[in-house]
């Protein structure tokens, strides 16, 4: 768990003159996840886009494997970043959407698609990997997306609220699917979500961001005792909520 | 709701009656002029007009040629559309109301400007005599109601190019190629693979119904050959209509022979796109639930 895979120092931002980001910094170790919970406008989105190459940092360091990649543009950066929407390439059916990093990367096409097949396998795909995105409900267009990412085998996966547009049951199930598939292909991930159970669920290690400064968190438990998390204030309601129905 | 109902019939009443019944009462005068049964010269039924038609070089030299310069222009009216769109879109200049001005003018106008540019007494030779490029106006080389259809092939990219530049602009927007592009990028795609897997491939796809249209559209379109096509060979409405306006009378069946095969060609050739278009979907829908 020791292994940082990626080190983040002192990142700032700022758009025109409004500061989005002041000196986040934060280290994700190998093969975990580090989950961010945030509101809406906090600079989650911006420091994942950071991350990965897409936005530009005012000041601070990025680190992938203790090697500086400020100056390394996107496509070279090993890095994807997953948007909430699925943005699946809607020329391409789910196989040829998987497929798509592995071909830019000239696999050979038996790899390929021994590869795309077990990957649909393993996000229980299988009866639509001949379907077009439009003929896909949002969690599976989601899993395709993941699918998509997971194969070409990140250094770091980057998820913007994956599941925030995902009904509460196919959530639930996606949360699963997408922590087993995280361990089972070992990618260090960074989690963002405003929603603070997904965050304790998905994460390994958890920080929370609000008006652009990042605070992380040991362990599980420091953020569950820390005030400003909202996490007491979550368990108290539910205490709450049981004592009123032994009471009745 | 009932009276929905019928005010959406009568909708559909009024549509077919302003569309589709002119059309078809049209294609059924062809269709019996060409098979004799009407016209002033005709005795009867006969298919005799048909086979003429059928068996001649010129009607298949026309077909041909006009289909030639449909995709020619359609082509290079892509490269351009397509070029100018993503600039426009790399440097976020929003469309100009300039640009809409040529899918104003009408067809015979943008012919006559052609034939102002191209001919050999026309604006670019005499500037390139201005200059010392050429000795003689003469010297020019034919490039109106020349055989290659130079002019032709010019005009209808004038008249296309703007039209699909906007398309392509809109698409650009409503298939978020913005974000695919990003997405691609993020996913390893260099410039040149995110313009050749992804930029150009959503854009025709989307716009490929349209892209055929236009080609029956360049196909059968008639002023811009009349002004600047040649003789022989000619595109086939100009063909059409010198059968037409001939004095030989005996002509006028053969016009509309060859009017009824051109529509029925293309109709056909519609139905194999569509019949295509659902067959793959099937297939996709059978491979899927298999």
């Amino acid at each position: 768990m020791n292994d940082i895979v990626l080190d983040i120092q002192n990142i700032s931002k700022a758009f025109q003159k409004e500061k989005v980001i002041t000196e986040a910094s934060f280290k994700a170790s190998r093969n975990a996840v580090f989950s961010i919970l945030g509101k809406s406008g906090s600079g989650k989105t911006t420091l994942l886009k950071i991350i990965s190459g897409l936005e530009q940092q005012d000041s601070g360091s990025l680190f992938l494997e203790h090697e500086e990649i400020s100056a390394i543009p996107a496509h070279k950066r090993n890095i994807v970043y997953l948007y909430q929407d699925a943005l699946l390439f809607p020329h391409l059916d789910v196989f040829e959407n998987i497929a798509f990093g592995l071909r830019l990367r000239k696999i050979p096409k038996k790899d390929i698609v021994k590869q795309v097949n077990k990957m649909i396998f393993d996000l229980q795909l299988e009866e639509h990997s001949h379907k077009m995105p439009t003929q896909l409900s949002g969690g599976q267009r989601q899993r395709v997306a993941f699918g998509r990412a997971l194969i070409i085998k990140p250094k770091v996966l980057l998820l913007d609220e994956p599941f925030g547009a995902l009904d509460v049951d196919t959530r639930k199930q996606m949360q699963q699917l997408c922590k087993q598939t995280i361990l089972n292909y070992k990618i260090t991930t960074v989690f963002v979500t405003h929603d603070l159970k997904e965050a304790l669920l998905m994460g390994d290690q958890i920080g929370k961001m609000e008006n652009g400064v990042l605070k992380t968190f040991i362990n599980q438990s420091e953020f569950l005792n820390d005030p400003t998390t909202g996490a007491k204030e979550e368990i108290e309601f539910w205490k709450n909520i049981y004592k009123n129905e032994e009471r009745f | 709701m009932k009276q929905t109902r019928q005010i959406a019939i009568l909708y559909k009443v009024i549509f077919v009656c302003l569309t589709v019944v002119p059309v078809m009462a049209g294609l059924i005068y062809a269709l019996l002029y060409s098979f004799g049964i009407i016209g002033i010269m005709n005795n009867g039924f006969t298919g005799k007009y048909w086979i003429a038609v059928l068996l001649s070089d010129m009607f298949w030299v026309s077909l041909g040629y006009s289909l030639y310069i449909a995709l020619v222009s359609i082509t290079i009216s892509l490269v351009f559309a397509l070029s100018i769109s993503l600039f426009i879109k790399k440097r976020n200049i929003t469309i100009s109301y300039l640009f809409y001005i040529p899918l104003c003018f009408p067809a015979v106008v943008m012919a006559f400007y052609s034939f102002q540019l191209w001919s050999k007494s026309g604006w670019i030779s005499r500037i390139i005599y201005q200059i010392g490029g050429i000795k003689e106006i003469s010297s020019f080389p034919d490039l109106t109601n020349d055989t290659l259809g130079f002019s032709i092939v010019f005009t209808s990219v004038l008249m296309i190019v703007p039209f699909f530049t906007i398309l392509f602009s809109n698409l650009y927007h409503s298939e978020k190629l913005h974000e695919l592009k990003k997405v691609a990028q993020n996913l390893g795609a260099s410039s040149f693979q995110i313009l050749i897997k992804i930029t150009i491939p959503v854009l025709l796809k989307r716009s490929w119904f349209t892209i055929c249209l236009f080609i029956i559209f360049v196909m059968s379109s008639y002023e811009i050959p009349l002004l600047l096509g040649k003789q022989n060979p000619q595109m086939i409405s100009v063909l059409t209509m010198q059968k037409l306006q001939r004095f030989n009378l005996n002509d006028i069946p053969q016009a509309y022979t060859i009017a009824s095969l051109y529509v029925m060609i293309t109709i056909f050739v519609l139905t194999l796109l569509s019949i295509g278009g659902i067959k793959k979907r099937f297939i996709t829908k059978r491979r899927a639930y298999a």
